[in-house]
């Protein structure tokens, strides 16, 4: 349906349900509004914020003094030069990881300039011993409703549909659950991440996807309940009713490689 | 010469951008596609961002229809944007080009670090270390001695 749109809310909640009201389809798949503002002025805000050192040593870690910029970076609210610029007279040489970061957001970019569409494809085969054909079309619907039972995946899964947002760590996490545990192929999860997440772009989203994936890796990413804990001070761990039986991630790698990739005869994987 | 139309999309929603300052008065148009995966949070978060951009015209439909529309109402006879490496992008550039018979004018957004050759700097982008070895110290630097 075509029509030119308003521009003077009385606040947010006339905006939203203005938008509600235009746009039902949207809203029926995924009623949530996140808490982040969109906007210039919200960017510059946590810019000043930023803590480039911190970063360095604490991004890891779902408390960590993590940017929050990255759906500013991928609506061009701000750009990864002027973060960059930003970041080192914050912190000098200290937000050289920041800048790293920042860089594989333009490597991402650059990749999808060559290859466009193709962004969907694998870039390579899996060095899982498994086949494509090996993995699921379909994501199951408890991933997608947050019903697994297991506390950490149904967070996640339930933060990305009401914020539009996952620490990165969160990200790898849920992918790597997807994929290896639970053998969907990269895309589907992909798609998923792409309709709600706020920074969603192909380039950085499903080019990470393939990273965990081993189809743009040497190697795949998994993670045990040990690394998990440790980077969530165990919050999801602690509340979850297969933290003593019944946990998927409780191994160590060497058991997770067999019974993840029982095909592969040799290699590494990324942990 | 008269104004040209400014066509805002959603991989450039800056209110500084090149193209918004090169052509500060020039009507300046969103156009919201019909997207079957679009969630609402995302559409709440283009708009706050489309709100801090004076003068924005925010219109829903097909893209290519909307601009030709809004380039006639505004008396436009060329549009000006931003680039996006996105496929989706370049074909639009492409359909209002050859089938609408309009110029584009296309801006890029600043390079994250000086190229040290021009647009001919070329990247080795085989996997991120080769991208990354032989920009890291002008990335790392707030002045780099050889930056174009």
């Amino acid at each position: 349906m075509r029509m030119k749109l308003r521009t003077e809310f009385i606040d947010r909640e006339d905006l939203i349900a203005y938008l509600r009201e235009v746009f039902p389809a949207a809203a029926e798949r995924s009623a949530a509004v996140a808490e982040l503002r969109g906007g210039r002025q919200a960017a510059e805000s946590l810019l000043q914020a930023m803590q480039p050192a911190r970063y360095a040593t604490t991004r890891n870690h779902l408390q960590g003094a993590v940017t929050r910029l990255s759906a500013y970076l991928r609506h061009g609210v701000l750009t990864l030069a002027e973060v960059r610029r930003a970041a080192l007279r914050h912190a000098g040489a200290e937000a050289g990881k920041l800048v790293q970061e920042l860089a594989w957001r333009d490597y991402w970019q650059r990749i999808y300039a060559q290859i466009g569409a193709g962004i969907w494809q694998d870039r390579e085969p899996y060095k899982t011993g498994w086949q494509p054909v090996d993995y699921a079309t379909e994501l199951p619907a408890e991933i997608v409703a947050g019903q697994t039972g297991l506390q950490c995946m149904d967070s996640f899964a339930q933060e990305l549909h009401r914020t539009g947002y996952l620490h990165n760590h969160a990200r790898m996490w849920l992918a790597s659950y997807i994929v290896h545990f639970r053998r969907v192929r990269w895309q589907t999860g992909a798609a998923w991440f792409l309709a709600h997440l706020l920074d969603g772009d192909p380039a950085s989203n499903n080019l990470s996807w393939q990273w965990i994936a081993s189809t743009f890796a040497v190697k795949p990413y998994y993670f045990n309940r040990a690394s998990l804990e440790q980077f969530t001070d165990g919050q999801y761990c602690r509340a979850c009713q297969y933290y003593g039986h019944g946990c998927p991630f409780a191994a160590t790698y060497e058991e997770l490689q067999a019974r993840l990739f029982p095909k592969k005869s040799e290699g590494e994987t990324n942990k | 010469m008269t104004s040209p139309l400014i066509w805002l999309h959603e991989d450039c929603l800056n209110p500084h951008s090149p193209a918004l300052q090169a052509y500060p008065k020039a009507p300046r148009v969103f156009v919201f596609a019909e997207d079957p995966r679009a969630s609402l949070k995302r559409i709440v978060f283009q708009y706050e961002c489309l709100l801090e951009i004076p003068g924005v015209e925010i219109r829903r439909g097909e893209v290519v229809t909307e601009l030709v529309q809004a380039a006639r109402e505004h008396n436009c006879q060329r549009l000006v944007t931003m680039s996006s490496v996105a496929p989706q992008w370049a074909a639009i550039c492409a359909i209002l080009r050859d089938d609408q018979q309009l110029s584009v004018e296309v801006f890029a957004p600043e390079p994250f670090v000086d190229n040290a050759a021009g647009e001919a700097e070329r990247f080795d982008l085989r996997r991120f270390s080769r991208y990354w070895h032989p920009i890291k110290a002008r990335a790392l630097s707030l002045n780099p001695p050889f930056a174009g």
